[in-house]
């Protein structure tokens, strides 16, 4: 049965940047589904709280410090997570997002602003997109989540390493899909728009055409729908989660052209 | 049936659903992943002599415990559309999900096309979704909100030799659902769309074509046909609240074809 299809019992997920907001939100939800979580950031008392909330879930939480921009820290991250449950069925790469620099225009932006961003924002995925992949080749199964941005796809102003960095992470969603898809390891992405972290620069959304900002927990069940086998033969797909942002965006939202005579 | 709490958005029950195409194999399947999920379903087929194959779906959904209503139009007509509406909010008191799998393929040299080819193509593939949007959407608006899922293919983003006129109305169909889904924004309804890859289905040149299937199927990165259930998960997701932040969107389920240079 097509809800049956989207548990995760007896799955083992890596989410990183599950120290806080969307990523905790999400390693409590997937152990509510049934999965193990192995949750991935660089700050362990956010870690350690992040344990205490999928506690009650019955399931096991695996803290792994990591800073996704230290290729040595992720597969060590990913190895202990082979230890402890002997497989790894997914990853959400959730890390990214500010960076040093970003706002800047070009000609103020600094080599190590520019290379923070390009580092948080893609380097890091590909450092766990290659960590785990070796893994799910054993297993010949396994499902990748890539977040990219509204900006992986438009320019924004004064938008550069971080519209470029997920830009690229579409990118390597495309290849990832290609290269793996007879291996039965399944990468897409989740193209995500204004959501709460950002709130405070957007006065609310109203140039949304749904009218509001993302709420973070919207974001929850696209996830856990791309990690579950609900959306098996999905492959390098994007999923744009934006309240219709990208579906226009060349008239301002909200202005109806007047009716032709 | 008690919903695990991870999955709750994901629930449709008791929701009202008309699926126009349900004698399709994508049809049915939409229908009966629908109905999986809690949905009731009114099947409504454009094809006379389709009664067997509505029946048999009609009891599979009876047997799972939910109502079910079918429709039988001699032609798509403005009139049957509209009376589609009609009964489903009639017979199921309301219409909450839409579903618009009707499709005839079409595949023909360019220079061999006349005009009436061209008009029945439109008219099948296109217009036929055009007026099933309007109808369902005029409902939606009034009664408070809705969801509509348009199923086309992703010949709406490729060019495909042979098939000028069919590609450029799936294209179509794709288009439709952008601006539908800004204009409705504000008025409760959600319009977005599927993007099938080459599925088994008798009526495709990928099966009917046996030389073109043969050759077809090993380009594809899953070397293999999807099969009309795996659209389920996807469709289920869109229909559901699980994607309320999602409009003027479309997801591809083809194994990853799209990703091809």
């Amino acid at each position: 049965m097509i809800l049956d299809s989207l548990k995760l019992d007896g799955k083992v997920a890596i989410i990183t940047g599950a120290g806080r907001g969307l990523g905790r939100a999400m390693a409590v939800r997937f152990a509510q589904a049934g999965a193990d979580v192995v949750a991935a950031a660089r700050t362990l008392s956010e870690l350690e709280q992040t344990a205490e909330q999928v506690k009650p879930t019955g399931r096991k939480c695996l803290i792994a410090q990591t800073d996704v921009t230290r290729s040595d820290q992720v597969n060590a991250m990913a190895g202990a997570a082979i230890k402890e449950f002997g497989h790894i069925d997914i990853l959400i790469n959730n890390a990214g997002g500010y960076h040093k620099g970003m706002g800047k225009p070009l000609h103020e932006l600094t080599d190590d602003e520019w290379r923070e961003g390009i580092d948080t924002n893609l380097t890091g995925q590909f450092y766990c997109c290659r960590a785990v992949v070796s893994q799910m080749l054993k297993q010949q199964s396994g499902k990748i989540i890539n977040i990219a941005s509204g900006w992986g796809l438009r320019g924004g102003k004064n938008v550069f390493a971080y519209a470029c960095a997920k830009g690229a992470v579409l990118q390597l969603t495309r290849s990832l899909a290609i290269t793996y898809a007879k291996k039965n390891i399944y990468i897409n992405c989740i193209v995500p728009g204004i959501f709460e972290g950002a709130a405070q620069f957007f006065q609310g959304g109203k140039f949304i055409p749904l009218g509001r900002i993302g709420r973070d927990a919207e974001l929850g069940p696209l996830a856990l729908f791309l990690a579950s086998d609900a959306s098996n033969h999905l492959n390098g797909a994007f999923i744009t989660i934006d309240g219709g942002g990208l579906a226009g965006g060349i008239t301002p939202t909200g202005v109806f052209p007047r009716q032709t005579d | 049936m008690a919903l695990n709490e991870a999955l709750k958005e994901f629930s449709i029950e008791g929701k009202a659903a008309l699926v126009i195409g349900a004698e399709l194999p994508l049809g049915a399947a939409a229908a009966q992943v629908l109905a999986e999920a809690g949905a009731n379903v009114v099947l409504a087929s454009q094809e006379p002599g389709t009664g067997d194959v509505l029946k048999d779906l009609n009891k599979k959904i009876a047997a799972l415990g939910r109502k079910t209503e079918v429709k039988i139009q001699s032609a798509v007509t403005r009139a049957d559309l509209s009376a589609c509406v009609d009964l489903t909010v009639k017979q199921l008191g309301a219409l909450d999900i839409a579903i618009n799998a009707m499709d005839v393929p079409f595949f023909a040299a360019a220079e061999g096309t006349d005009d009436t080819a061209f008009e029945r193509v439109i008219e099948n593939n296109f217009r036929t979704v055009w007026m099933a949007c309007q109808e369902a959407g005029r409902a939606m608006v009034q009664h408070g909100g809705g969801v509509i899922v348009n199923i086309t293919s992703i010949m709406a983003e490729r060019g495909v030799p042979n098939a000028a006129v069919y590609a450029a109305a799936q294209a179509a169909v794709l288009s439709l659902t952008r601006s539908l889904a800004l204009e409705w924004a504000r008025k409760g309804v959600r319009v977005n769309a599927i993007e099938m890859g080459w599925v088994e289905d008798e009526r495709s040149p990928a099966v009917k074509d046996e030389e073109f299937g043969q050759t077809l199927v090993k380009y594809l990165p899953e070397q293999r046909l999807l099969k009309p259930e795996e659209l389920g998960g996807a469709l289920l997701y869109l229909v559901s609240p699980a994607a309320a932040y999602v409009t003027g969107q479309s997801v591809a389920i083809d194994g990853g074809l799209l990703c091809r240079v």
